[in-house]
């Protein structure tokens, strides 16, 4: 049974939701997962969404203070679905700024991991793992550009899925980069993301990008690893990794080794085409319509735009910056126009390994990282430790990162990757890894 | 990149950066922009630019005029300077 048909099934106090929102209030001064409490929640299975995605009424900023103050008139449709559907809105969920980063640390207040609050929580998604690790029924609302449901949901210990590019509508997400944003779901076992999903994904007339085709189940029995991948993770990854591989094998899948040279270009490609739209999106930012408002206006336009723009973090002024770059005239067809036609080179290579089987690779190549370390990388380190989680991303490919072990205390996660639209043979696959390994967690506040 | 080059940049992106910072982040980008230099060396032979990643059908609206009924709600709390409006901010 699912977490939410046992939520349903189970008598509940009257005090239920006040007593979550007050020991969520509590530990969330710890651990900084919402931005937002929800106090008024009083129906409806919990669930959370991204701080860039709009809920009406509700303060919605991506995390940035250029944002600060601005309530949207709308709800995203993937909330409104959910709303139509007896879940209830708990809060929103801090996240790096704009969706930029990959550890969570590119915000004013980073959440913290709730297996040991000096380690990361991962990004972008951060508060949305962290609260589908703290709470026993909870549903993250989370989004993905380049890895930011796989990584926190890996660090946290939790289950992230990320769709086929267009199968939810990305109506009411604050934009990071159009062609690579998928509005997806954090949760703590794969039956529960089964439910939801089919509850958020489908045609939306409100975004020309989604598109109505029924997600498939059409299950594999091969494991593909890439070479090139397990080139890039760290000792102790690997070898945790070779005893997934084995459990696999015993569990009747075929594994085999594949080799796809131009995935390790991916890291480039991505983060071109990423900033290149970013930038563009970011210019809406312009002190007027939304969030910050400039005050000076004896100032000429660009000098009060320049004014406002200063809000922006700093990794938010570099991807601005780096956007414009690959943009310019001069240069755009070097940088922008060879990373679409790479892109395209990219997923036809993809695809035909995805017609044998599922690829799967460590969610990082890297175990979880403490503050501490992450604030000796440089930019382009924090970039290339995205190596794994980019490829399905950039693609468009649906994936699914699932908890595998623990290794110090700290959980490890596994990214399996299948072609577009058979977003529910990953689900199905991560469910039965569920029926034989059992998750940890260190809190479970609304437990019944 | 010389100085004015990045200067030219700055100003493109309406982004000022005080001395230490820029320094800092006028490093990083030079940085990021070699490691994009490395993909030169792929050949993308025939592939087309990939804009979306995966086909999307070309899709239209009929033309016709829609009443926005959350335009009031914009309106309200509206800032003016001089006889200007300032906004309206959503």
């Amino acid at each position: 049974m699912s977490s939410i048909n046992e939520f349903y099934s189970k008598e509940k106090k009257e005090s239920y939701y006040e007593t979550l929102v007050k020991e969520l209030s509590s530990l969330n001064k710890e651990l900084n997962a919402f931005s937002t409490i929800n106090e008024s929640i009083n129906s409806g299975y919990p669930f959370s969404a991204k701080d860039n995605i709009c809920v009406k009424g509700f303060e919605s900023t991506a995390s940035s203070r250029i944002l600060a103050g601005y309530k949207p008139e709308f709800s995203a449709t993937s909330i409104n679905k959910l709303l139509s559907k007896d879940f209830g809105f708990l809060g929103k969920t801090v996240m790096d700024e704009f969706g930029f980063g990959s550890f969570g640390v590119n915000c004013e207040t980073p959440a913290r991991n709730p297996f040991n609050p000096e380690y990361v929580a991962g990004g972008s998604s951060s508060g949305a793992a962290v609260a589908a690790s703290i709470m026993k029924y909870h549903l993250a609302i989370a989004e993905s550009t380049g890895g930011s449901i796989s990584t926190p949901a890996a660090f946290c210990g939790v289950v992230g899925f990320t769709p086929t590019y267009g199968t939810v509508s990305r109506y009411g997400l604050i934009d990071y980069a159009n062609s690579l944003d998928k509005i997806g779901i954090i949760s703590r076992h794969a039956e529960d993301i089964r439910e939801a999903f089919s509850v958020i994904q489908g045609e939306d007339p409100q975004d020309s990008t989604s598109v109505g085709k029924v997600p498939e189940e059409k299950k594999k029995d091969k494991i593909i690893i890439l070479k090139e991948a397990m080139e890039h993770a760290e000792e102790k990854v690997r070898s945790s990794f070779a005893r997934l591989i084995g459990k696999l094998e015993n569990m009747g899948y075929k594994v085999e080794e594949k080799s796809f040279e131009p995935i390790s270009k991916a890291v480039s490609i991505y983060y071109i085409i990423s900033m290149a739209e970013a930038s563009t999106n970011l210019a809406k930012y312009t002190g007027f319509k939304y969030g910050y408002q400039g005050e000076d206006f004896t100032k000429g336009y660009n000098a009060f735009f320049t004014e406002a723009r200063n809000k922006f973090g700093e990794e938010a002024k570099r991807r601005v910056i780096l956007g414009t770059f690959v943009r310019g005239a001069s240069v755009k067809s070097k940088y922008y126009g060879k990373a679409l036609r790479a892109r395209a080179l990219i997923i036809d290579g993809m695809n035909k390994l995805l017609g044998d089987g599922y690829i799967l690779t460590p969610t990082m190549p890297i175990t979880t990282p403490k503050f501490t370390e992450v604030k000796e990388l440089t930019p382009l380190q924090s970039y290339a430790s995205d190596i794994l989680t980019i490829p399905p991303n950039l693609c468009g490919f649906p994936h699914i990162s699932f908890p595998y072990d623990y290794v110090g205390g700290m959980p490890l996660g596994a990214q399996l990757v299948s072609s577009h639209f058979n977003d529910n043979a990953v689900i199905g696959f991560a469910e039965q890894w569920e029926k034989q390994f059992e998750y940890k967690f260190r809190y479970n506040l609304g437990s019944l | 990149m010389q100085e004015a080059e990045f200067d030219s940049l700055l100003s493109t992106c309406r982004i000022q950066l005080a001395n230490g910072e820029r320094e800092k982040i006028k490093k990083d980008i030079e940085e990021v922009i070699r490691y994009f230099d490395s993909m030169d060396s792929m050949d993308c032979g025939g592939f087309g630019e990939a804009y979306h990643p995966i086909q999307i059908p070309e899709k239209t609206r009929d033309d016709e005029v829609i009443k926005c009924s959350k335009s009031d709600s914009y309106l309200k709390g509206i800032k003016t300077y001089r006889f200007y409006v300032v906004g309206p901010k959503i």
